[in-house]
């Protein structure tokens, strides 16, 4: 009695109207099949969940926003380019109105046209309650993106304005994690989410194909794709959920898949000796310690330098195979905001010191970490190896070690609800200037309501930041970015310990695959080789 | 026999309740936060109340309860929060997959147990009794998840024969059994799944054919001047009914309780569903699958106290 | 594994009043049963392992080395290779008895104190009392074994103590019925109808009559259990929903270890053979104890 939804017949008929335009069968088809760290399939309604990874595979691919991200180069840091929006800029006559010229003869892949109403009607779907299209699930995935969205306006069929709450002169980067559904793919099933999330129609580089539900996920080409570019030099693309690193090695030794994400650095030497091409690159992520600044001993920024001064980040590195930099700053030297910040040297001496000048001897710290999780590396290893080194130079370590969910649970309440947490250890994305540079400094983010766990305040940090959202001139704004990067490292905000470099391993015979300095990549120029 | 039968049924009825009533409360004891899985995890306390309302989790709990039991009573055990799908299509597919699993195991099972127990029980004493006994301890003495493993690293990492994990290269939509391709997926699993039911088929065939061996009617046999292949035909026969029993509530287990073998070989059935259920905080996935397992159970005993009270009417009890 | 909880049936059946001499019987038997005795030492060694494990273990459990990780077996004196962390195996092996002892064994103690109780209760009280008690442990025991320990220690978010308690509701259920089956059948055996007879008290009747041949069959089958709750919390360990890192428990080293089957897949397998030889030592003490203290033999 083999089970049988209905999604079986969908995905049938999907299938068979994909295969029309595809390619004459005399070749055999080439397969691109990755195994996501993800433990399901992030939800296909437009924004994914399992974070960037659900935006990497899921989100990028079937669907595009109006701004989407440059991942055609592994030598630069990656920026904003035009997605579906052509360009933008900011009304001159009021610096809340934001105008967007859309890019035209864009289609949806049920074949509708992409229009200036479909931006709006996307916008309500998760901020107007009211709308028919409102979609809970949606609103909790995108509320992040939309905090300082106020209204939006069709000026004309290809121009539409877009009102903001405050001066926010980085809302553009928000826009590119806002991705646009089909309003007619979902007129057509009646608002019935559950239904296009069995169908769901983008204008993204891929189409869907078909989905077993926890298990694959199989995407076909979209060659009516508007940027020619990125139509993918594969036939198919199968995305597999594989939260086990062992697993993802061992699926691609056996020739199951072909392309993991983040394998274990211990498995490293194996499959490289099985021939498979290991890639990394650096990327904007960090693995830090997030602070308490309303208790205890890391109120005192003389005991967050000697904690930073205790670390032999070299170490780190070697634990990790070389499958990280070290960190000393928020952000990498790669970075166009990094300026010339403070560096905090492994010196056990300066930390005793310090700490005895602050009289936190021994100094006692509760921090929590969490046993795995999303971007979190090996958090097991790292912060035993973490713990050790502090200990030496006079602190004494308490861990706290939880589930992903329950880390989770206390970085959203932040210090008002765990006071006696000294720090927790979750990994940043450090994508766009908001959420590296801004959020962990600004008042107006303090926990519970925003990202600002740990409570810091600073008035030059709230000074830049007024002037970084009321400068619209790039330039003049990337001084003051760097300036606020600084001060993080002159404040020592974080405990820094490494910068990931995301590695994958890639079958021998994939090629083209360009690993951008990006937590999102583009798959679509990877050739399958027979 | 029918009377019997409403009485058993009668009694699984409060007993399914309380088991419903246990599985809706087992959820509410966990801290954190049901809607973990759709909130990203930087979102504010403003946005979570919003969800939370849009969710009903914000409603008094025997409300939920009720509410809950209503839905449950008919058929429809809510959808799942990560997914949006029905909680009944998730459990039906999972317990697809599981089903698949023990339906090779429970054969192999019994019939290697079987023999395994026969032989060691016809032969009290003898080595090959102390063997097959010895094995049989190893058998329910084993941690099916690590032997689950170290198959793996035999035939999967050194050997390179079996695949190590999954449903093989089209996930359980396209699975089939006669497809070698697919079914070479199984072979690691079956076996380890059928390990500990071997060991406790042996032992209690064992247990039972010694137990017949010792009645007076074997002896009666033996003085009426049967041959020994024949007595112990009639020994077999003789205890058949108990140790089918004891398969059956294998069976039962083998839907329910096989998570941690389907989590060393990623396999996509009811235990692997529970295990992704908890890490994820997803409520209504983690209550209707642990429902719908337990209802399970609760109905192979069912069954197998009724077929037993069938074959073998001694053992009707009150 | 948990689904070998099955209720043995023959210790369902009524204990024949005790006799003089039966301990002396008992211990006779086990003399000359030398499988029993041979893995009896194997339990006692495994247990005083674990009670003295930091004076006989190697190294620090819990000091790591960075270059020392994932070494293969007799590597610079680790006879049992290093972890992921460069720890010593055989010394976390040693310590981590005393977890996975600890988790397996408590909960079995709890069970038998609660289920016993209740059963004895159920057992001698009215039908009112006996229905409450009995009908709600089968609530309980409806569930898989399994399925009833990750459920409950799932979600309460797991931990050390969680599992314990999960375990303990797992076994009470069965031990309360063991304990009800014994107390229902002697209650009504002539000895405690005669000691009624001669007006003694429903508190010395429990006391001398019931629970001196309820404690037989309630011990045997905590003693059977034990190598199940070994199993069983190894299991949540295993799962994630036990121990918690970085403590030395079998379970928790065969869940990280298996992370590195490609690297040092010898040294993987070895805490799960930790599990096996202790559950088969517990099976087979168990089953001798019950033979030998199996008078209707």
């Amino acid at each position: 009695m083999p089970y049988r939804g209905p999604r079986s017949t969908l995905a049938t008929l999907i299938l068979a109207a994909g295969l029309i335009g595809a390619a004459a069968p005399s070749q055999a088809e080439s397969v691109l099949t990755v195994g996501m760290t993800a433990g399901d399939i992030p939800v296909t309604t437009g924004n994914p969940d399992q974070g960037f990874e659900g935006f990497r595979f899921v989100g990028y691919n079937l669907y595009d926003s109006l701004v989407l991200w440059d991942l055609s180069s592994a030598d630069k840091a990656s920026d904003i380019k035009p997605g579906l929006a052509t360009s933008w800029e900011i009304d001159p006559a009021n610096k809340k109105r934001w105008i967007f010229h859309l890019r035209q003869g864009v289609k949806w892949h049920d074949g509708c046209p992409f229009t200036a109403d479909d931006v709006l009607w996307n916008l309500a779907r998760v901020t107007d309650s009211k709308a028919p299209q409102y979609f809970t699930q949606q609103m909790a995935l995108s509320r992040t993106y939309v905090t300082n969205f106020e209204s939006a306006e069709k000026i004309d069929d290809s121009t539409v304005a877009i009102n903001t709450k405050v001066v926010e002169s980085l809302f553009p980067y928000s826009m590119s994690y806002l991705l646009m559904v089909s309003r007619c793919r979902a007129e057509e099933l009646k608002y019935d989410w559950n239904a296009y999330a069995a169908n769901p129609s983008g204008t993204g580089p891929y189409r869907f194909s078909r989905m077993v539900p926890h298990e694959r996920l199989e995407l076909l080409p979209n060659k009516e794709y508007w940027n020619k570019d990125r139509i993918p030099r594969h036939d198919k693309l199968v995305l597999l959920p594989m939260p086990e690193a062992a697993t993802r090695a061992a699926a691609l030794m056996t020739g199951q898949i072909n392309f993991i994400e983040a394998p274990a650095p211990d498995t490293i030497p194996r499959l490289k000796s099985a021939g498979m091409q290991i890639v990394t690159n650096k990327y904007p992520h960090n693995w830090p310690f997030i602070l308490n600044f309303e208790h205890g001993p890391m109120t005192d920024i003389r005991v967050r330098r000697a904690a930073n001064h205790a670390l032999n980040r070299a170490e780190f590195v070697e634990l990790l195979n070389g499958l990280a930099t070290e960190s000393y700053d928020t952000m990498p030297p790669s970075s166009p905001w990094y300026g010339h910040p403070m560096k905090y040297e492994f010196n056990q001496d300066k930390a005793k010191a310090l700490l005895k000048e602050a009289g936190c001897v021994p100094c006692k710290l509760t921090l929590a970490i969490s046993t795995s999780g999303s971007g979190q590396m090996q958090p097991l290893p790292m912060n035993e190896l973490l713990k050790s080194q502090l200990e030496a130079v006079g602190f004494q370590i308490e861990f706290k070690v939880m589930d992903w969910n329950s880390l989770i649970e206390i970085a959203r309440s932040g210090v008002p609800k765990y006071p006696n947490i000294d720090g927790y250890n979750g990994s940043r994305a450090l994508l766009d200037p908001l959420s590296a540079l801004i959020k962990p400094v600004w008042k107006f983010h303090w926990s519970p309501a925003g990202s600002n766990w740990g409570h810091f305040f600073s008035q030059d940090a709230e000074d830049l930041i007024t002037a970084i959202l009321n400068e619209f001139d790039a330039d003049k704004r990337l001084a003051l970015l760097i300036k606020l990067h600084e001060l993080h490292a002159e404040q020592a905000l974080m405990i820094f310990v490494v910068h990931d470099l995301n590695p994958r391993a890639l079958s021998p015979k994939l090629k083209g695959f360009v690993q951008a300095q990006n937590w999102f990549q583009d798959l679509t120029p990877i050739e399958v080789m027979p | 026999m029918i009377n019997l039968l409403i009485r058993r049924i009668f009694y699984a009825v409060p007993i399914a309740f309380g088991v419903s009533v246990v599985c809706f409360s087992l959820v509410y004891l966990a801290p954190g936060d049901p809607l973990q899985t759709i909130l990203p995890s930087d979102a504010s306390a403003e946005t979570i109340a919003l969800v939370k309302a849009a969710y009903g989790f914000d409603q008094p709990l025997p409300i939920q309860f009720l509410k809950w039991l209503g839905r449950v009573m008919l058929g429809d055990f809510g959808q799942s929060i990560a997914t949006r799908r029905p909680v009944s299509l998730e459990v039906m597919g999972a317990l697809h997959n599981t089903a698949t699993l023990a339906l090779f195991a429970v054969p192999i099972a019994f019939s290697t147990g079987f023999s395994m127990g026969a032989i060691a029980g016809c032969f009290p004493g003898s080595w090959l009794d102390r063997l097959l006994t010895g094995t049989a301890v190893i058998g329910v003495s084993l941690p099916n998840y690590w032997f689950g493993i170290v198959l793996v690293i035999l035939f999967a990492v050194e050997a390179m024969v079996l695949p190590a994990t999954g449903m093989g290269a089209n996930g359980s939509d396209g699975f089939s059994i006669f497809r070698w391709a697919d079914a070479r997926f199984m072979v690691l699993p079956v076996i380890t799944l059928s390990m500990v039911p071997i060991g406790i088929i042996a032992r209690s065939t064992r247990a039972a054919v010694s137990e017949v061996m010792g009645q007076d009617f074997v002896s009666t046999l033996r003085a009426k001047g049967l041959s020994e292949p024949a007595i112990i035909r009639h020994v077999l026969k003789n205890a058949l009914p108990q140790v089918l029993a004891v398969m059956g509530l294998q069976f039962g287990y083998l839907m329910g309780g096989s998570i941690l073998v389907e989590t060393v070989f990623t396999w996509p059935g009811s235990g692997f569903l529970l295990s992704k259920a908890i890490i994820n905080r997803d409520v209504p996935v983690l209550q209707g699958t642990i429902l719908m397992l337990a209802l399970i159970f609760v109905a192979t005993n069912l069954l197998v106290d009724l077929a037993q009270s069938l074959i073998d009417p001694r053992i009707r009890r009150t | 594994m948990p689904n070998t909880m099955t209720l043995p049936t023959s210790m369902i059946e009524p204990a024949a009043p005790k006799q003089r001499g039966y301990w002396g019987s008992v211990g006779n038997r086990l003399r000359y049963d030398p499988v029993t005795v041979f893995f009896g030492l194997v339990v006692l060694a495994i247990i005083l392992a674990a009670v003295f494990a930091p004076l006989l273990a190697p190294f620090d459990p819990y000091k790591e080395s960075i270059i020392g990780r994932l070494k293969p077996l007799g590597w610079k004196g680790h006879w049992l290779g290093t972890d992921e962390l460069g720890r010593d195996i055989l010394s976390r092996l040693i310590h981590g008895g005393r977890v996975s002892l600890l988790m397996g064994v408590v909960p079995v103690a709890i069970a038998t104190l609660v289920g016993g109780t209740l059963g004895v209760v159920g057992g001698f009280g009215g039908r009112k009392v006996n229905t409450a008690i009995m009908r709600t442990m089968d609530v309980f025991y409806a569930f898989p074994s399994v399925l009833l320990a990750v459920a409950i220690s799932g979600a309460m978010g797991g931990g050390a103590t969680n599992g314990m308690i999960a375990l303990s509701m797992v076994f009470t259920p069965a031990m309360c019925r063991v304990a009800e089956t014994a107390t229902a059948q002697v209650k009504n055996l002539d000895f405690v109808e005669a000691a009624r007879a001669t007006g003694a008290g429903t508190l010395t009747i429990l006391r001398y009559h019931i629970l001196g041949n309820v404690l037989g069959p309630v011990f045997i089958y905590a003693s059977s259990l034990v190598s199940v709750g070994i199993l069983l919390a190894s299991g949540l360990s295993f799962l994630g929903l036990g121990v918690k890192p970085p403590t030395a428990d079998w379970g928790l080293m065969l869940s990280t270890l298996r992370q590195s089957i490609y690297v040092n897949p010898v040294v993987c397998a070895l805490p799960g053979a930790a599990i096996l030889i202790t559950s088969v030592s517990f099976n087979l003490l168990s089953d001798g104890i019950r033979s030998a203290m199996d008078v209707r033999m």
